[in-house]
């Protein structure tokens, strides 16, 4: 062990301390290993900023794409919320005036808010239950081969573009002679066939029924991981206390596959708040402004009116609203992990 | 013995059926032709029965009694009308109803596939490329400041990219960088690149010290410890991060959406968009055509690579 920290070539890093921990008992070493580096490593003994320069240069192009596409831009988010101005046009310091204006005397504000709610909690409650009833399904087959097809099968859809999906449902089972249409007149409710995208009474209701039966093949291999995990032991321990069927679901699998659920919600929340691309293929915030979300309208603001400040605005509240329900759910989600004993 | 489990066969049954039954539309759609379309978007491929009748009639002795009237119609007014006798010429002619929505679909769509390719590609390479390198800095080295570089890193996947849409299109307006390959491929390296360093960075830590130890005991250096030890135990990591950045750019709409105005940088997502406000929007054989045409690629790449995903995803590979 002593002699390749020689053959490294490297030897002139180390200072007594770390030939002190080359020397020490290798089980006292192995115990050392964890979230930390492990202490005979060449580079452990913070070395000179000379002989560092080569990893400051390997993580430079990281930095630098970091730096024009993420540091940059927020810092321009925010400062350009402070700002009246157009494209081309002249800057006006206005402080808070942007946000104040939107949150007060936007007429889109309150409608788009509602909307945004409506279908992040909507698409919340699906998307933390019937992929994972479904990989619970998949996961109790007793044949292996089944459950890898069923897998498999639900994750075909992945292979259509986004926009495409979103396009088939907005004409082909949406639209004036779509499925569902088709379907209410042949069943003879033909007085109930309308076209649900361009009905203000509808709009919402299909935007968010949009990609039913919501197995998502992503998702269904998220929870089955986590049911995977969970040790036999587990259900063994459940099946002597007489837990069954349902109540065992939610009893053990449940709190188990708690990390995959908090996963998942996080990224249906973030998506839901800042997402509107959806809407802005299939109805534009139509009709009206029945379907507006608050991201619709910032993209509108930036790009259809040039009302850049005005929109980097509407992005800080979105992110700043994004962020607090991040740091709740970290909080809240924490704890509940901690009650299983973790 | 286990008794077979029916219920939950056919609720996932039920389930498949479902979540396939659109893209089933979508498949037979794009081998009618408009007029079958127009009068139900929801029937059986006619030339596909016909197919299978002119055959069932040439098997059976009475190729002699095939025959076809091709009649191509504009607003309920047949403009052309000729007949095809005979098995060959009338299969013939079932194919050109078949491939017609495809012929269309492919010239539009040929470039934005070729732009998509491009990109997803190489901004795959890019993540891959930057992300491990940068993982293995911060996982298996210590550096003034590491640890806050680290971090600051990280930070980046709390930043929403409502926030950032619309400074990063002024800044990339500002740097005249709009209506470039540059424009589509180094933003989604610039993010991507961040999970990558995350995953792949706990997953570097995780490797026995030992491995390195014999390896520096063979004198290999540290790019040949990253390239011949690292890279190569990592490979099932790294090919589910290239999958889903391959998704995620594929995928991407927003972005190429805004920032290009020029034709020729349109990618898939942007692309299919535009197909629909353009002049074959009315040609609904070519829009599902395109349809299907621009899921083949996933499709390929899935083939390849979906039981490695699948097994990787279902292991927890990633876990939160």
């Amino acid at each position: 062990m002593l002699i390749d920290r020689f053959v490294d070539g490297k030897a002139h890093n180390y200072t007594r301390q770390s030939l002190s921990q080359i020397t020490k008992p290798r089980s006292a070493r192995i115990v050392s290993r964890g979230r930390t580096p492990s202490p005979n490593h060449p580079m452990q003994t913070y070395p000179t900023l000379r002989s560092s320069l080569s990893l400051y240069l390997l993580v430079l192009p990281t930095l630098f794409l970091l730096a024009i596409f993420s540091f940059v831009p927020v810092m321009m988010a925010f400062y350009n919320s402070f700002y009246e101005y157009e494209v081309g046009g002249e800057r006006t310091w206005v402080g808070f005036q942007n946000y104040i204006d939107y949150l007060t005397a936007d007429p889109t504000a309150m409608v788009s808010f509602v909307n945004m709610a409506l279908l992040t909690l909507m698409a919340i409650v699906i998307r933390l239950t019937i992929p994972l009833v479904v990989a619970k399904l998949i996961h109790t087959l007793p044949n292996e081969r089944h459950r890898y097809l069923y897998r498999l099968a639900f994750l075909i859809p992945t292979v259509v573009p986004v926009v495409a999906v979103q396009l088939i449902w907005g004409s082909l089972i949406l639209g004036e002679t779509g499925l569902i249409n088709t379907l209410l007149e042949n069943l003879g409710y033909e007085d109930l066939a309308h076209g649900w995208l361009s009905d203000p009474n509808t709009a919402l209701i299909a935007l968010a029924c949009i990609g039913f039966p919501w197995i998502t093949g992503f998702e269904v291999l998220i929870y089955y991981a986590g049911l995977s995990n969970i040790p036999e032991s587990v259900h063994e321990a459940a099946q002597l206390d007489s837990a069954t069927g349902i109540k065992k679901f939610l009893l053990i699998d449940v709190p188990l596959v708690l990390s995959q659920i908090k996963l998942i919600f996080m990224l249906v929340l973030i998506n839901g708040i800042q997402g509107f691309e959806l809407i802005f293929i299939l109805t534009q915030g139509g009709p009206g402004f029945e379907t507006y979300v608050p991201g619709l309208w910032m993209y509108e603001n930036a790009f259809s009116f040039q009302k850049m400040g005005y929109a980097s605005s509407i992005g800080v509240i979105l992110f700043v609203v994004i962020f607090m329900l991040t740091l709740l759910n970290m909080k809240y989600f924490k704890s509940a992990e901690d009650m299983q004993g973790q | 013995m286990r008794r077979t489990p029916y219920l939950q066969h056919s609720l996932l049954l039920i389930g498949v059926v479902l979540t396939l039954v659109p893209f089933y539309f979508v498949i037979s759609n794009a081998v009618r032709s408009n007029n079958e379309i127009f009068r139900s978007p929801f029937g059986f491929p006619q030339a596909l029965t016909n197919m299978v009748s002119f055959t069932t009639l040439s098997l059976t002795g009475r190729a002699s009694e095939i025959s076809y009237v091709v009649r191509i119609s504009v607003d309920d007014e047949i403009v052309f009308e000729t007949r095809r006798d005979g098995y060959k010429a009338a299969m013939r002619a079932q194919w050109k109803i078949m491939t017609n929505g495809y012929i269309y679909a492919w010239e539009v769509l040929r470039g934005y596939m070729l732009n998509s390719l491009l990109v997803s590609l190489t901004s795959a390479v890019g993540v891959l490329l930057l992300g491990s390198i940068s993982a293995y800095v911060f996982a298996r080295y210590r550096f003034p400041g590491s640890n806050i570089l680290f971090y600051v890193i990280i930070s980046v996947m709390m930043i929403p990219g409502i926030l950032t849409l619309v400074p990063s299109v002024q800044l990339v307006t500002a740097l005249d960088l709009r209506n470039s390959y540059t424009v589509l491929i180094l933003p989604y390296i610039a993010t991507g690149q961040v999970f990558a360093i995350f995953v792949l960075r706990s997953f570097f830590r995780g490797l026995s010290e030992d491995l390195f130890d014999a390896a520096r005991i063979d004198g290999a250096g540290h790019f040949h410890l990253y390239r011949h030890v690292v890279l190569p135990l990592s490979l099932p990591s790294l090919s589910v991060i290239a999958v889903m950045n391959i998704l995620a750019t594929w995928n991407g709409f927003m972005w190429p959406f805004i920032v290009n105005s020029d034709q020729k940088y349109h990618v898939i997502a942007s692309g299919l968009f535009n197909m629909t406000t353009g002049p074959i929007a009315d040609n609904y054989s070519a829009m599902f055509s395109a349809y299907v045409l621009a899921s083949i690629p996933l499709l390929l790449l899935f083939v390849y690579a979906t039981r490695p995903f699948i097994q990787g995803l279902s292991t927890g590979a990633f876990k939160a």
